[in-house]
């Protein structure tokens, strides 16, 4: 059974299940600044054209929410609740996502990866996934 | 490369809304027709005075904006559309001075409508699901930018609930807003509601709401001889913003982006008014989640940053305070239906101005500060003022 992006262009799938999804970025040729996700003109010194690159799978979190009502309204009420988090990563971007864990696990300035999270089967019978981030074992939050 | 706009010789002429909430089985251009006439009273005009619209909403709709404007009358006005989110309203506001400023209007007229249960639910749909940024409620992403003050400043969350009780009571007040107590809210009842985003509760959320405001613009000797013995109020400067890049901007996801952009397009229209917060004694605010509201005390220089949680303790922005803030109940109590919205902060801000804001007059009010921000994202300023 494959897996594959809920949506082209954001991050890539290894070959191998063991290894973790890589954010896919760009950095400005010119000042050198990083974004994610790809984009073609750089954001903060106006050059045209950026170069790939793959960001790290861990960071800091910046802040997050335990959302307590399911998403969008009725439309996933099978989901309970869940984290929304930003993360920090090393290359410069700050990432929003949905994280993985209870409402007790998480600390702002704690070290977060990135995995991924199967949210359905397609007609293809493939796995449709997106990119979570959650806690690392043992973490714990700083400043 | 940006600057505020300064209104020269523009009043406002008449102002109407109904009072927003659910009209699950009106339809949106009669919710903008009845917004319209009022405004059209207000004035002491029909129609035919009107030179140009300038239309407000967000719900999805092609041609919308049109068909509520011919609910009014069929005279052959140019009608102008504007979406900006949540802001859309204020925006339109701020284009019709700017039409009736510039001189290529007399009078203009500025109408937002929208129907939030027409919107409800339909963003989530299947197609919304296949999306990397979908779906997660403002709510959350509100929330968390009250955790990262948490931790910087060590606000409490009681200091978010004084901040919602005080909405709502405002609100309770205030005819034209959709939530009214029969009782005075406390902060317990506000921290005891259900929570929705960690720490924010429903009664720190604005509700879902359907509603259509209207504000009429024209030249302010028109205005003066239509209207003679009555309180002028004038739009005197208005600043808008999209985002600005800085290292930390989050492209997928986030409703709104960073706090600067509230406190740069307050300095905008503050230069472009000449005049400064302390000149300021009413303000209306993006309080869709009511942390937003503490942050703006500081973003639109009230007090100083790291400040605005001894504003609350002092009561300096409710009742008889220094600054009181959103007099109608804000985007919590008075509702926030979108394109309205804006227009509603407008409609408070000339009842308070012209001394008309029974049970929750801000006594000697001559300038007031209109703040939204929408996603995308979007920051606009507006300052009036009331000469005699």
């Amino acid at each position: 059974m494959a897996r594959v992006p809920i949506e082209e262009g954001f991050f890539r799938i290894p070959d191998d299940p063991g290894e973790p999804p890589r954010l896919l970025g760009s950095r400005c040729p010119t000042c050198g600044e990083v974004f994610f996700p790809r984009r073609f003109v750089c954001a903060q010194c106006l050059h045209e054209g950026t170069d790939d690159v793959e960001l790290s799978t861990r960071g800091r979190l910046w802040t997050w929410t335990y959302s307590h009502v399911p998403m969008f309204g009725k439309v996933d009420a099978s989901v309970p609740g869940y984290g929304v988090g930003q993360i920090d990563l090393p290359e410069g971007p700050r990432v929003q996502s949905i994280l993985l864990g209870g409402p007790d696990d998480f600390e702002i300035g704690m070290e977060m990866e990135i995995d991924l999270e199967v949210l359905r089967e397609n007609t293809d019978g493939d796995e449709v996934v997106i990119y979570r981030f959650r806690p690392v074992a043992g973490a714990e939050g700083s400043a | 490369m940006r600057r505020g706009l300064r209104f020269e010789g523009v009043a406002v002429a008449g102002i109407g809304m109904i009072r927003f909430g659910m009209m699950k089985d009106r339809p949106a251009v009669h919710l903008a027709r009845d917004a319209g006439l009022l405004a059209l009273h207000d004035a002491g005009m029909t129609l035919a005075d009107i030179d140009e619209a300038f239309v407000a909403y967000i719900t999805p709709g092609s041609m919308l904006g049109v068909k509520a404007m011919k609910e009014l009358g069929l005279t052959g006005l140019p009608v102008n559309h504007t979406e900006n989110a949540s802001a859309t309203g204020l925006v339109a506001f701020r284009d019709a001075a700017w039409a009736v400023a510039s001189g290529r209007a007399d009078v203009a007229m500025a109408i937002g409508f929208d129907k939030f249960t027409d919107m409800v639910g339909g963003g989530g749909g299947g197609s919304a699901r296949d999306r990397i940024d979908a779906p997660i409620l403002p709510a959350a992403y509100f929330a968390l930018w009250a955790q990262r003050r948490m931790h910087e400043r060590g606000t409490s969350v009681e200091t978010f609930a004084k901040i919602a009780a005080k909405n709502w009571n405002y609100g309770a007040a205030c005819p034209t807003a959709h939530r009214q107590t029969d009782h005075v809210v406390t902060a317990e009842e506000v921290l005891a509601s259900r929570p929705v985003a960690d720490p924010l509760t429903t009664m720190m959320c604005c509700p879902p709401d359907d509603g259509a405001a209207c504000v009429i613009l024209a030249r302010e000797d028109l205005v003066r001889s239509r209207q003679p013995g009555r309180r002028i109020v004038r739009p005197l400067a208005s600043a808008l913003q999209s985002e600005s890049y800085s290292r930390g901007h989050t492209f997928v996801g986030p409703v709104v982006g960073p706090s600067t952009m509230t406190s740069d397009t307050a300095r905008e229209c503050y230069e472009a008014a000449g005049i400064g917060p302390e000149d300021v004694h009413v303000a209306y605010c993006h309080d869709a989640f009511v942390n937003e509201e503490l942050e703006y005390y500081e973003l639109l220089g009230f007090c100083a940053e790291g400040e605005g949680d001894r504003l609350v303790a002092d009561g300096e922005t409710g009742p008889g305070g220094r600054i009181p803030f959103n007099t109608d109940g804000g985007l919590i109590a008075r509702g926030h239906p979108g394109g309205p919205t804006g227009l509603a902060q407008i409609h408070e801000c000339v009842q308070q101005l012209r001394g008309d804001a029974t049970g929750r007059q801000v006594e000697g009010a001559r300038v007031a500060l209109a703040h939204l921000v929408g996603g995308g994202s979007v920051c606009t300023v507006n300052l009036l003022d009331a000469v005699d």
